[in-house]
């Protein structure tokens, strides 16, 4: 989205999980701007409005609260328990010339040479911590994977930021790898052994030790 | 063989009962791809067990399959035509409750189309109504 996009608030009167319940059954969603060591404002916004927000995956925006507008970037987005509906969102005050940290996902883009060849594609690595510029927080960092071969490997150190974006954290952390089908086990929690019909009882021997 | 636990610290446990949405383990963590239950309920060490079978034949080592629910709680069951009282019966078999919104299979390493046939499958085994769910939605 090139334009800056504005969502109008209002500030809410009364706070708590109760009066938030009730803005969600009107059609409205329950916000809060906090940072740079201001007041934290309780706001509410529509909840169309902050679901498009959310779905185009717009980070800087203008909060417009009475006529008063302030540049601000989505800090975290809380969803109902199946992940459909945003319940509350945290907006952070933010100056575009400001340094932050954000957490962006990774999309890996193409088919791997070495699928081709019997490797299976493993992406350990969906999301990166940054620092860059509040005015610049890149939608997603994008992998290409249209060269790797079986065997090889991305790192973090290895990916293409956009300028004036720097990578936090492990460097040589994997970000995505072409593997060897046989390398690849399917992983459950542990099976017990075939004799086993019953587990082990931790307090049967307290018992015991009792009865003596 | 299904799973169970390797030592618990009871044999028996009350049955007790399922309040709420799951607040946690109900979004995609591991794979690309999910199955979300969307009722709740005890899930059978079987019923686990012939889902990561099915999942398990149809993946053939392409892909990786995770699963995100272990049956820590036994089952009690007293045998038919027996007379009231006499305690409580013997542990029948092991399950995982699971609450709406828990994320109980997970796919990596597959394209989305082949994930949601396998997933489909998966959830014929499942007692429960389930959704297809990624990483992204």
């Amino acid at each position: 989205m090139a334009d800056k996009v504005t969502l109008s608030t209002k500030a809410r009167e009364k706070k708590g999980s109760r009066d938030a319940a009730q803005l969600r059954k009107k059609g409205f969603v329950p916000v809060v701007v906090y940072g740079h060591k201001e007041t934290p404002e309780h706001l509410y916004a529509k909840t169309d409005e902050v679901s498009s927000i959310i779905r185009h995956r717009v980070r800087n925006l203008e909060l417009e609260t009475a006529g008063k507008k302030q540049p601000v970037l989505v800090q975290s987005v809380q969803y109902d328990f199946l992940n459909r509906d945003v319940i509350h969102v945290d907006f952070r005050r933010v100056y575009a010339d400001e340094r932050i940290h954000a957490t962006v996902p990774i999309q890996v883009k193409g088919i791997a040479r070495g699928t081709m060849t019997g490797g299976v594609l493993d992406h350990p690595l969906h999301s990166l911590h940054i620092d860059c510029l509040a005015s610049a927080v890149p939608e997603a960092i994008i992998v290409k994977v249209d060269d790797l071969l079986l065997g090889q490997v991305i790192h973090v150190r290895e990916l293409h930021l956009p300028e004036g974006v720097k990578a936090l954290g492990d460097l040589d952390a994997v970000v995505v790898q072409v593997k060897s089908q046989s390398a690849e086990v399917i992983v459950t929690t542990p099976l017990v052994g075939e004799g086993a019909v019953e587990p082990e009882v931790i307090t049967a021997k307290k018992k015991v030790e009792e009865e003596e | 063989m299904p799973q169970m636990p390797k030592r618990v610290k009871y044999r028996k446990s009350q049955r007790g009962k399922i309040r709420g949405n799951a607040t946690r383990g109900n979004t995609v963590s591991y794979g690309d791809f999910g199955l979300q239950v969307t009722e709740a309920g005890w899930l059978s060490a079987e019923v686990i067990e012939a889902a990561r079978v099915t999942a398990a034949q149809f993946v053939r080592g392409e892909g990786r399959l995770y699963i995100r629910v272990f049956p820590h709680k036994s089952i009690t069951a007293i045998p038919a035509e027996t007379r009231m009282g006499k305690g409580k019966g013997e542990p029948e078999y092991w399950a995982a409750v699971v609450k709406p919104g828990m994320v109980l299979f997970e796919l990596s390493g597959l394209q989305e189309a082949a994930a949601r046939e396998c997933l489909a499958r998966v959830s014929y085994k499942l007692p429960y109504r389930c959704r297809f769910v990624t990483r992204n939605s």
